[in-house]
Order: C-alpha cells, then structure tokens, then sequence
C-alpha cells in the first residue's frame, strides 16, 4: 500500500519536472493579451499531449500542458459517504481561498476533486523544484488519511 | 522486413495490419511460454509505430504490448536487456497503461516507470508528452 504510494508519487513527481517547462506566449488570437492556453485550449500546436496518471480505480492525477501553463488535477480517494463530505468541505474552503495559494484554481476540472493551475509567471517567481515538492507533499497529506476516523 | 511495414503503411491496410498483430501475438505468447519476458516485450514494442493506422489497430496493439508488460516480474534485469531505442515508445506505453485506471496494470507500469525515468531521463517523459503526431 505504502509503496505503491511512493511509486505514485515518484512518477507524478517525474512527470511534472518533465513538463513543467514554460515560457511567456501572448495570446496568439487577441492583441495584447496573455491568457493561460491550457485553459483555453484553442491552438493545438500549443498543447501537449494530456497524462492521465491513475493509482487505482479511485484515485487519479491529470497532467495537461501548453507552452505557457500547466494544469494538474487531482481526485482523491474517499472510502465513505462521511469522508467523501468532509473532503469535499475541505477542498472547497481551500479553493475559497485561491488567491493565496497563487497556484490553486478556484473550480476543480470536471471530474475531480482539486486542481492546479501553473502559469509562467509562477515560475518565474517562485522555484520549480519548491512548486513540485508543495504539490506532492498536498497529495502526500490527503494520502496519509489525515481526515480518516481511526 | 522494413520496406515490406512500408508499402503496408502506404496502402492503409488495415487487415493487413491486425494480422501482423496477429502474428506478433502468436510469437510473443511462444516466447513467454520459453520464460523469455524481455524478448517478449522487445517484440510487441518492435513496429509499433508502423502499426497504427486506426482504432482496432491501435487497441489491438495495446493488448498485445499490454500481455508483453504484465509478463515482466524482474524490471531491473529488463532494463539491462532492452535497447535505448525501445525506451520511448515504452514510455508511451506505460503512460497508456496509467491511464486504464485497472489496479494491477497501473502497478506494474508505475514500476518500470520508476525505473525507466532513472535510465532514460526526464527528456523521455518529455518526447512522449510532445508527440502528438504519433500517438499511440
């Protein structure tokens, strides 16, 4: 169990140090504006390929990026109707409170429980490798049932 | 061998294809019965490119290089065994088998991937993240 854990979180790890390469694009179809393209998703050429990184049945991580985002969306694990509530009362009063987070989105993607939204501008000011570490450290600790009865 | 998969490729023929995969099939089920898991995955990686032309091409592939990857117990030893050149397309591979969400293909793929990023680099992950033309 703890294994594939790692295993999991090794190879989310892997994968957004591979594709967390962004640069500044402005937008390509309105003057003067620079909007995030994997939100968009108008240009194809800007886009690559979509990686859906499942744990099992329950769990899952989306990885979607362009030349000047990325988006990471997760879905957690619940085991039942109660830690299902509590969870979804917690992600919510964390995506309420987006802007501090600068990295959170405030709605999750269709189909999942949180999601993050990765721009150029955050990692021109913020590390790369501390952006990677914060976003699998938050998986770690929904994985480590901190919210589980025992 | 080579100028037959492209004159196969230039006239889009599906059948011929699926029946290639066939036959790739037949083989690799001959080599895991010979404990020959590395073979095996050599051989249903081998072409792969070629063999995509649509949808049953692709699923059918998919099963075949699927029964290759389950078959390996030992990642370490098959790393010491199988070429660079198959790293990529493996990768694409694996990233296909973490997507299906069933439990103990994503166990499997999530350890050689482990394992493959340690030998083939990030530069790997990255070639199968940017290579939309030849999706698998």
């Amino acid at each position: 169990m703890a294994s594939t854990l790692r295993l999991y979180l090794t190879c989310i790890r892997n994968t957004l140090e591979a594709a967390m390469c962004l640069q500044n694009f402005p937008c390509q179809e309105v003057e003067r504006h620079n909007k995030p393209e994997v939100e968009l998703k108008t240009s194809p050429e800007l886009l690559l390929n979509p990686v859906l990184i499942c744990r099992n049945e329950a769990e899952k991580c989306l990885i979607e990026t362009s030349i000047n985002s990325l988006r990471i969306s997760l879905k957690v694990k619940q085991a039942d109707e109660l830690e299902n509530i509590l969870a979804k009362k917690f992600l919510r009063f964390l995506s309420m409170r987006a802007e501090a987070f600068q990295v959170l989105r405030r709605k999750p993607v269709q189909g999942y429980d949180i999601s993050f939204l990765i721009t150029n501008y955050h990692c021109e000011e913020l590390q790369k490798q501390k952006l990677i570490d914060f976003i699998v450290q938050f998986m770690e600790m929904h994985s480590l049932k901190y919210f589980r009865r025992t | 061998m080579m100028a037959a998969a492209e004159k196969f490729v230039e006239a889009d023929n599906a059948e011929a294809i699926i029946t290639r995969i066939e036959h790739k099939s037949r083989k690799i089920e001959s080599l895991l019965k010979q404990n020959k898991p590395v073979e095996a995955l050599k051989t249903a990686l081998e072409g792969s490119s070629h063999m995509i032309c649509d949808e049953r091409c692709k699923s059918a592939n998919w099963i075949v290089v699927h029964r290759a990857l389950m078959a390996i117990k030992d990642v370490e030893g098959m790393f010491s065994s199988l070429d660079p050149e198959y790293y990529d397309i493996l990768m694409k591979y694996l990233y296909g088998g973490l997507s299906t969400g069933d439990r103990p293909t994503c166990d499997q793929c999530l350890r050689i991937h482990e394992k493959l990023t340690e030998r083939a680099g990030l530069g790997c992950i990255l070639r199968s993240l940017a290579d939309t033309v030849n999706a698998i």
